[in-house]
């Protein structure tokens, strides 16, 4: 059961990677960066409790954390940035 | 199979039903903010019934409140960062259709 599950995260993470990377615009691909945080922080705990080891749940943990902190950092930095053609 | 397998077992069906349509979202829409529904949707509901589902699996009580505090903190920065995303795309106006829109709201 959990193996279906590691192989269906794991689908979705290159589901996300490939759209991060097909993204035209910078808006898609922040999209695809937030959702890969969210399945990726899925994984690690996945396998934290398939192997019994409890210290993959506080990397999860400290990961999500960072995971969110990182996201504020390059909205913030995009933001500044003039988009293409237009400056802001 | 426990009774906690079998509920586990339901909430990973739903992880993986709605994780499949956020991932299809994810695809076939074009506008950014319809992508960034169908992807949050698939982000936040996938990753929460998942953690529900190891939560009825996890073997020892350390693991169970690890996963419980995972869990509280997923829920506060997930759609808060989904919500930046959606700042970000409606500041930045990339595209003509957020144009429209803004003139419709202005």
């Amino acid at each position: 059961m959990l193996v279906v599950m590691q192989w269906f995260l794991l689908f979705a993470a290159f589901a996300c990677i490939i759209r991060l990377l097909l993204g035209a615009t910078v808006s898609d691909r922040l999209v695809a960066l937030n959702v890969l945080a969210g399945v990726s922080l899925a994984l690690l705990v996945l396998w934290g409790v398939k192997q019994e080891r409890v210290l993959y749940l506080d990397v999860a943990l400290v990961y999500d954390i960072f995971g969110f902190i990182g996201l504020l950092a390059i909205t913030r930095f995009l933001k500044d940035r003039p988009s293409e053609g237009e400056d802001l | 199979m426990s009774i906690r397998e079998i509920f586990a077992l339901i909430c990973f069906l739903i992880a993986i039903i709605f994780g499949l349509g956020g991932i299809i979202g994810l695809f076939r829409f074009r506008d950014p903010y319809s992508r960034l529904h169908a992807g949050s949707l698939c982000g936040t509901t996938c990753a929460l019934s998942t953690f529900f589902g190891l939560l009825l699996l996890s073997s020892s009580i350390g693991m169970a409140t690890r996963i419980v505090v995972i869990i509280v903190f997923f829920l506060i920065s997930a759609p808060t960062g989904s919500s930046i995303v959606g700042r970000f795309i409606w500041e930045s106006n990339d595209t003509e259709q957020t144009k429209k829109k803004k003139e419709q709201v202005l």
